[in-house]
């Protein structure tokens, strides 16, 4: 707790959609809840059948809804469940960060990891460095549905 | 130098023999300078075909409109559909056979070389100021048939960008073919104005876009007129999915709304980057979606960003060949992964 209290500097707590793939990522996030590893709360984890799963459409949708980053996470290449679903993902992610660097939105704002399921640790390293680097960012406006 | 007498004999010829049902062309519009795509069905108004710098439709979209009729009518013609098309019309048939959307043997394609021209842009034309009631090719020159009598320009100045930085201006998947390959007689550089673009910021290409994207009617021309969009129900028309007796209360609350309906920028941008995802590798740079919007936003952008990724990043190729694999449902063991944590 006074770990994830000496983070807090602003008001600003950065919301995180995390897309994660079922057999390895979740689990590893899973992993790192059962290990007790403190990392900070800020990502609202979906699990997906697979990292090749993910439309560029749960992406974008995840922004206009609202998110301030997005996180995409699958087995390392060559553990994929479904053998090659994430060497889909990784050229259909390439894209989407590709496009969206292209209209502007900032880099830090969309990533891709490979977790598996037994690197609790990682797992919690990536959500606290996404966390760090979309702090300084704000809030995520440019792809948020304006409902004015 | 295509001869237009050379394409009305190939339509007659195939309609006379009945080998095809009916052919899709370009005819003289009933007004002003440009083309309009036409679909002929018997020999006599193969007369009626044009070929000049006005033809910019694709018509590739007319054998989507065909196959969703026949879908439709549940109508098994039997005989193949005929099709005039350029360089970038014979990719798009190319890409929509690679997707199964109809069979090789379903059309018979009149290949049309552009050899060392391409199409035109009214808007340089404008820009010319000529006013023009007819346009022809004449091997480097347009000649214009204005009221002040006949008028030549150098092609190269009035050509859309695309025709321009044309890599292969020729069909290579037709039946027949009129015109020489000229390929690799690009007049400007491939990707210029993206390039150019891509020297700004990402600060100043956010407020570029977000002045585009505001302007957006979302009247969905840009989705009509491309052959690619050919599905049955489009993401962004969340309310199209389809409601009958059985659907439940249950099932109509919970339908996915990925984007509203509203034009506002938020929805808008991700109209097109959605657009721009599903098109790549797909798009061939026919640039139709540019040419009819009615509010200017430089489509041809987005989709050439996706186009050069596709190509320096994948070595992918859209429309090259009827077996290839989709650009994204193929993959390499070394495709680019740096950008992965
Ligand atoms: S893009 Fe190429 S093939 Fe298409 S009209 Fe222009 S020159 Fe011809
Ligand atoms: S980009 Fe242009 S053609 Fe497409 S929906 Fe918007 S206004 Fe219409
Ligand atoms: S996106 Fe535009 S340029 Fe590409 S195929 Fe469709 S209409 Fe042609």
């Amino acid at each position: 707790m006074s770990e994830q209290q000496a983070e807090v500097t602003t008001d600003y707590e950065p919301r995180i959609v995390a897309f994660l793939c079922k057999w390895c990522s979740s689990a590893g996030s899973d992993l790192a809840g059962v290990s007790r590893i403190q990392y900070p709360s800020n990502a609202t984890p979906i699990t997906v059948p697979c990292s090749g799963s993910v439309s560029p459409m749960y992406i974008l949708s995840a922004l206009n809804k609202g998110a301030d980053g997005v996180l995409v996470s699958g087995c390392h290449i060559g553990d994929c469940h479904y053998i090659e679903g994430n060497f889909l993902a990784r050229r259909k992610i390439h894209l989407v960060k590709e496009l969206l660097g292209f209209v502007g939105v900032e880099p830090d704002r969309f990533r891709m990891s490979w977790v598996s399921a037994a690197e609790g640790a990682k797992y919690s390293q990536v959500i606290k460095d996404f966390v760090e680097d979309l702090r300084p960012l704000g809030p995520q406006k440019k792809l948020k549905a304006d409902r004015s | 130098m295509i001869n237009i007498q050379d394409m009305r004999d190939t339509a007659r010829d195939l309609l006379t023999k009945n080998e095809v049902r009916a052919v899709i062309g370009y005819r003289r519009s009933s007004s002003g300078m440009n083309a309009e795509p036409v679909v002929i069905t018997t020999p006599e108004q193969a007369d009626e075909l044009v070929w000049d710098p006005t033809c910019f439709h694709n018509l590739s979209l007319y054998l989507v409109e065909d196959r969703k009729f026949l879908a439709h009518t549940r109508n098994n013609p039997g005989r193949p559909i005929a099709i005039v098309a350029k360089g970038c019309d014979a990719r798009a048939i190319v890409v929509l056979m690679q997707e199964h959307y109809f069979k090789r043997e379903e059309v018979y394609i009149i290949g049309m070389s552009c050899e060392g021209s391409g199409v035109l842009v009214e808007r340089k034309l404008a820009a010319n100021g000529i006013q023009a009631t007819n346009a022809s090719f004449d091997g480097d020159d347009y000649v214009f048939t204005t009221a002040q009598g006949e008028k030549r320009l150098p092609a190269r100045e009035i050509m859309a960008d695309r025709c321009l930085e044309c890599r292969i201006p020729y069909p290579r998947e037709h039946n027949v073919v009129l015109g020489e390959d000229k390929t690799g007689r690009e007049l400007a550089e491939p990707f210029a104005a993206l390039k150019r673009f891509e020297e700004r910021d990402a600060g100043e290409r956010w407020i570029f876009w977000e002045r585009q994207f505001d302007r957006c009617i979302r009247c969905f021309a840009c989705r009509s007129v491309c052959p690619m969009c050919y599905c049955e129900e489009c993401v962004v028309d969340s309310i199209s999915f389809p409601v009958n007796a059985q659907t439940t209360a249950e099932e109509k609350a919970n339908r996915v709304r990925w984007i509203e309906r509203s034009a506002v920028r938020s929805e808008n941008i991700t109209y097109h980057l959605t657009r721009a995802m599903h098109l790549a590798g797909r798009c061939i740079d026919c640039n139709e979606c540019e040419r009819v919007c009615p509010v200017n936003i430089p489509l041809r952008l987005l989709n050439n960003k996706m186009e050069r990724e596709a190509r320096e990043q994948f070595g992918y190729e859209p429309g090259a060949s009827i077996g290839a694999p989709a650009l994204v449902a193929s993959f390499l063991d070394n495709d680019p992964e740096k950008f992965i944590r």
